[in-house]
């Protein structure tokens, strides 16, 4: 297991890509929100969706991690199964990092009723519902599937190449597009929107653990027979 | 600085490194043709052949980077896939190794110093300073020699016990070829293992292998001692007339001349009357070039092989 810890060194040996650049991402875009509530009415409630910006990085960091980062880790002579636990290891420690904080703002939020002028940044409404503690493992989960879908995608191009994945990619759409036009078929938009609202934040981070375990259990397996 | 200079480590036929029918074929090609070898232990090892010969995809293999096709492969008696045991033992840094990318050589040599037991920092440092490496510039803002540098001393400095150089000389200048391979023997000669150094510049490097894996379109063509090779072939150096007049019925491999002084490579050694016949007619016994003597087994391999390599690839099944 020692390995695997000095894998998590590895991918932290720059802590610029894991640690540094996500919270400058956050700061910033913590900083251009709040000064553009500054501008407007302090009475109204207002919602900023910024804070999923250092999400998506998390996503080019599951991208970068494999097509950069494992062939070095080849070189290190180090397993793909090290690589693996390892780089999921280190997504996991710094989500670990954004949920902190994202808990902490939360709370500096509802007691500051919102900066003092009404808006929250970090304490979404409807993430919080069911308490911080759900609130904190829905952040934790999001940041890690956006992290390891970026990862699958990266062992599905040095796998497949551009071109399938591409095509999978299209697929998926077309997939996603044949669910949207079978619902609109059926009416049935109101149930689907009733269903979400009431599975709730935990029924939201049930999904995401699934996700995640799928998305891994694909990556790690193309990554076992992947080649730097 | 010849081999000759370092006394072999008892047990140097002791093997690390079993291959047995190895086949590594893509789609439309076959990079490794069925080849079987050892590689000995504390021993350092050229491993020569062209351009696509296979000498990347053997190395490969060995280290569990890439798969084989079919064929067994052992490393310290062992499979090298997903075994960390085994791994931890070799270093492999590819010529066209890829790095993360806001990495500088500093955070490669850091992450090294983690995963290689025997790594040596102070080695590591005295290489930075003679190839003049800038260790806090991008990886990817290095030259080209550069990048060979950061591989080169990840190489030496983590003191694997199987250690692979995969064309290490690539942009370096002759000063710093001179240095790698003065470093390698020294270091070698302080901490014996086993190197395996492929490259196409042979007579660069032929005073530091002991032994030569040729290897050719996806074959072995030669696996023997540095020396023995050389035993294949005499050159006799001396006046042309008289060189040409004592070669005459002789296989010669190779003929060079400047002015009347000729350089002729005959193959085989010479016989004691021959040698004081030699004597008499004034001529001398020259170096033998490992490179004139390999040029020529690949080419005669090429002629006697042309035909039946046309039809290799499609006669075998495509197995995976």
């Amino acid at each position: 297991m020692n390995r695997v810890g000095n894998v998590v060194r590895m991918q932290l040996v720059n802590r610029q890509t894991f640690i540094w650049v996500p919270l400058l991402v956050l700061g910033g875009t913590l900083a251009v929100t709040l000064m553009i509530w500054a501008m407007l009415p302090p009475a109204a409630v207002k919602y900023g969706g910024g804070a999923q910006a250092p999400m998506w990085y998390f996503f080019a960091v599951g991208i970068m991690g494999t097509t950069q980062t494992f062939p070095f880790s080849q070189a290190m002579s180090v397993t793909r199964r090290e690589f693996f636990l390892g780089s999921l290891l280190t997504a996991s420690l710094t989500s670990a990092i954004l949920t902190v904080i994202f808990v902490i703002g939360g709370f500096i939020e509802q007691a500051t009723n919102g900066w003092g002028v009404n808006g929250y940044f970090f304490y979404l409404d409807w993430i919080w519902s069911s308490g911080a503690v759900v609130a904190a493992a829905l952040i934790l989960f999001m940041t890690m599937t956006f992290f390891v879908t970026g990862f699958a995608i990266a062992t599905i191009y040095k796998r497949f190449g551009p071109a399938i994945l591409t095509i999978i990619l299209v697929g998926l759409g077309l997939l996603l597009v044949g669910v949207m036009w079978l619902i609109g078929r059926l009416n049935a938009w109101g149930q689907v929107f009733g269903w979400i609202v009431t599975q709730g934040p935990e029924g939201l981070a049930i999904g995401l653990v699934i996700t995640l375990v799928v998305l891994s259990g694909i990556a790690y397996g193309l990554l076992r027979r992947a080649i730097p | 600085m010849t081999i000759n200079d370092v006394a072999p480590p008892s047990g140097a036929a002791e093997s690390v490194i079993e291959v047995r029918n190895l086949t590594k074929r893509y789609r439309d090609a076959v990079a490794v043709d069925d080849v079987s070898f050892s590689i000995h232990k504390n021993t350092i090892y050229g491993l020569l052949g062209r351009n696509g010969a296979g000498k990347t995809t053997v190395m490969s293999i060995l280290t569990a980077q890439n798969f084989a096709t079919s064929g067994d492969v052992r490393v310290f008696g062992e499979h090298p896939y997903e075994n960390a045991r085994v791994l931890r033992r070799m270093c492999f840094v590819r010529e066209s190794q890829k790095y993360p990318d806001d990495a500088k050589p500093i955070h490669a040599f850091a992450t090294a110093k983690l995963f290689f037991p025997n790594w040596n920092q102070e080695l590591a440092d005295r290489l930075i300073a003679d190839f003049r490496l800038p260790v806090r510039t991008r990886i990817k803002k290095l030259s080209r020699g550069q990048l060979s540098a950061v591989g080169v001393i990840i190489g030496l400095a983590s003191r694997a016990e199987v250690t692979f150089f995969d064309e290490p000389y690539l942009g370096l200048d002759a000063v710093a070829r001179q240095i790698f391979y003065d470093r390698l023997l020294e270091d070698y000669t302080e901490h014996p293992r086993t190197v395996i150094l492929s490259s196409h510049l042979i007579d660069e490097v032929s005073n530091l292998i002991e032994r030569v894996l040729v290897i050719d379109r996806g074959q072995i063509i030669m696996d023997a001692a540095t020396d023995d090779v050389r035993d294949q072939a005499t050159a006799i150096v001396g006046d042309a007339a008289a060189v040409d007049a004592f070669v005459a019925g002789r296989e010669v491999l190779h003929r060079e001349s400047l002015g009347r002084v000729a350089s002729v490579t005959i193959a085989g050694a010479l016989s004691p009357d021959e040698r004081s016949r030699l004597t008499a007619a004034g001529l001398d016994i020259g170096p033998v070039s490992l490179q004139q003597l390999i040029v020529r087994t690949t080419q005669h391999a090429d002629d006697t092989d042309a035909t039946a390599s046309d039809t290799r690839t499609t006669t075998k099944g495509g197995r995976r």
